[in-house]
């Protein structure tokens, strides 16, 4: 493709290339040819003159002929490229140069070419004509060999261009070649592939820095997608080994019912970790593919979230979290399923993360046209480098992944759909060892 | 045979350790990978059952720094990663086997001990020594084609001493090997199982070295 584009540009601009020095050639070729036909022209508008001037009528009706010098017969011969001749009233050929062929009497006065020759015919006393011609070979000798210099002059020029231009071509293309490679590359499966940048301030450098970009992006979002896949497998697979691997042993031969109770438990409580997962996939999958419709109603904040600490009041007595809630009236239009699972997540993110003895605070209230919900917990805290990535999919900052929280680290990536799709913002600050501050603004209406 | 299991989901880890306790593995759980990576350093393991996505110190890093730290115990990766690329990276860094979540614990049992007669030099499960055929898969012990009864711990000093063979054992090397880090060890508890081994072999076949170990000739 990129050889044919080279050769196309070429052909174009050689073809181009070709028809100006041509035209220009044959321009200046006839120019040159016309100047020397108007030379002739007048030597032979000097020669009629002086022929005119030499004839002179005698008494018996017939006419004598002074002839101009360069008319004269040289030794018996006449001159080699000049000739004349001369008819009376009556159409008779009175005189002409001594020449090896016919010349027709001319039908007109005036300058004419007639077979290779320049001819002038002029009247002059009582009625006679009188041509002097030229021979034109000299000068078409001339002219050819001023065209053929011309022409070779010509190609030459084209061919220099001709080489110029492949070099041009092929430097101006270079960085469509390095774009191809890296293309191809890519397409081979090296999303590492990137184009070669070398001066910036070309145009093809621009595109390629354009696509090196996009480059960069999709390899990134390949990473995420890959990442996520063997996120997703490692979050199923384990519960799934664990249940396989109960019910291989339990399998093998008699056990007690003692032991069979704990197989049974493991299992269930690893088939329950599975249906959570599986669940918040499901709920990010749909919400992905924008099949997740929202029953957005008006709906106070804080009623929910004294459901979810309804809910979650045991879990914080189980891990002795003291509540401590403060809620004001701010009115939302939201879904209150979602928003309920939105509150739920991040409370009991706050209690699973605390310490024994530690404290959690919720706060609800109006600001602006904002509805404010805030969660804060003196709990383990998330360090800044895990900070900014809390909210990616399979995500835990909980690197020790106390399993029996059951989080897959798939939570806070759904309560950042859940307030994205309400039109809201989520922050999170926290401190390692202090614990951590979640802010929700939500649109409000009341 | 010991084993060290480090997996960070405790279910599993109990799973585990339960299943290949009853196919005779002393078994230890580490549960992340920095105390995973100095138990391996700290003791002789026949064999390591290493998860990658540990807390703390991720597999690879384990594997990584206990073989730069010279230490040759297989390993056997068994993780919920199926990507193509860990797996390359897991054995290139050293690993001797690789299984993916979920896995049948036969399979397990069947690689690990694959992978430790391999290390002790022998790819066969069955060993002939003398008119005694030990099978250490079946974990059985014949003479003359008759099965012989032989304790779990029995079994696994003779198992030892047979791959050892030619070789001086230490008592704290067997026991190293049968029990667990569990397990409260009495000093004369091999003496004892190897007193009831010369019972049912033999006297002539394990003999004593005073102050080194035991040793079965070559």
């Amino acid at each position: 493709m990129l050889s044919s584009l080279r050769a196309r540009l070429l052909l174009w601009y050689t073809l181009i290339l070709a028809l100006v020095i041509a035209t220009f050639a044959g321009t200046v070729c006839y120019l040159f040819w016309r100047s020397l036909v108007d030379d002739v022209d007048q030597g032979l508008q000097g020669s009629a003159v002086g022929l005119v001037e030499g004839l002179r009528p005698t008494d018996f009706g017939d006419f004598d002929l002074v002839l101009p010098l360069e008319y004269r017969e040289i030794d018996g011969a006449p001159p080699p490229l000049t000739y004349y001749a001369v008819w009376n009233g009556a159409g008779e050929l009175i005189d002409r140069s001594a020449i090896d062929f016919e010349i027709p009497m001319p039908a007109a006065t005036g300058a004419r070419t007639h077979d290779g020759r320049r001819e002038l015919a002029v009247t002059a006393v009582n009625g006679t004509i009188v041509l002097v011609g030229r021979d034109l070979r000299e000068i078409q000798g001339e002219v050819l060999g001023f065209a053929t210099t011309a022409a070779a002059g010509g190609i030459v020029a084209l061919a220099l261009s001709l080489l110029g231009g492949w070099f041009l071509v092929g430097r101006a293309l270079a960085p469509v070649a390095r774009i191809s490679q890296a293309a191809a590359r890519m397409t081979a499966g090296d999303l590492s592939a990137r184009i070669a940048i070398e001066r910036t301030e070309n145009e093809l450098e621009q595109v390629a820095l354009a696509l090196n970009q996009a480059f960069d992006r999709l390899h990134l979002a390949v990473d995420n997608e890959r990442r996520f896949t063997a996120d997703a497998s490692h979050e199923l697979r384990t519960p799934l080994a664990t249940i396989s691997a109960e019910l291989e042993w339990a399998l093998a031969r008699e056990r007690s019912s003692d032991e069979y109770r704990r197989c049974l438990d493991t299992s269930s409580r690893a088939a329950q970790r599975m249906r959570s997962v599986v669940e918040r996939l499901l709920t990010l999958a749909r919400a992905d593919a924008a099949e997740m419709s929202l029953q957005k109603a008006p709906v106070g904040l804080g009623p929910i979230v004294q459901d979810a600490l309804g809910i979650l009041r045991p879990l914080a007595e189980q891990k002795q979290v003291a509540i401590d809630a403060e809620l004001g009236a701010a009115t939302v239009v939201g879904d209150r399923d979602r928003l309920t699972d939105l509150v739920t997540n991040l409370l009991s993110n706050a209690i699973q993360y605390n310490h024994p003895g530690g404290q959690l605070r919720v706060d609800v209230w109006p600001e602006g046209d904002a509805a404010c919900l805030r969660v804060r917990d003196t709990g383990i805290g998330i360090s800044a480098e895990d900070l900014p990535r809390i909210f990616e999919r399979f995500y835990r900052a909980d690197k020790a992944r106390t399993t029996h929280s059951g989080g897959a680290g798939l939570g806070l990536a759904i309560a950042k759909w859940i307030v994205d799709a309400h039109g809201g913002q989520i922050a999170c600050e926290s401190v390692v060892g202090k614990g951590t501050d979640i802010l929700v603004r939500l649109p409000r209406v009341t | 045979m010991r084993l060290l299991v480090v997996e960070d989901e405790r279910d599993l880890a109990d799973a585990l350790r339960r299943a290949l306790e009853e196919e005779e593995f002393a078994v230890d759980i580490s549960g992340d990978g920095e105390d995973a990576l100095f138990k391996i350093r700290e003791m002789p393991y026949d064999a390591v059952v290493l998860d990658l996505m540990l807390p703390r110190l991720d597999g690879w890093s384990v594997l990584q720094q206990a073989r730069a730290a010279g230490i040759r115990t297989p390993v056997l990766i068994l993780t919920a990663r199926d990507v193509i690329d860990d797996r390359v990276r897991g054995l290139n860094l050293g690993a001797d086997d690789y299984l993916t979540k979920p896995f049948a614990l036969a399979e397990l049992v069947a690689r690990v001990r694959a992978m430790i007669r391999r290390a002790y030099g022998n790819p066969v499960a069955t060993l002939q020594l003398g008119d005694l055929t030990i099978d250490t898969a079946a974990r059985e012990v014949r003479r003359h084609g008759l099965p012989l009864e032989l304790t779990a711990r029995e079994f696994a000093i003779l198992e030892l001493l047979i791959r050892s063979r030619g070789s001086v054992v230490a008592r704290a090397t067997i026991c190293e090997h049968i029990y667990n880090e569990e397990a409260d060890v009495l000093s004369n508890v091999v003496d004892v199982h190897v007193a009831a081994l010369r019972r049912k072999l033999g006297a002539d076949l394990i003999r004593t070295r005073r102050g080194e170990g035991y040793i079965i000739d070559a």
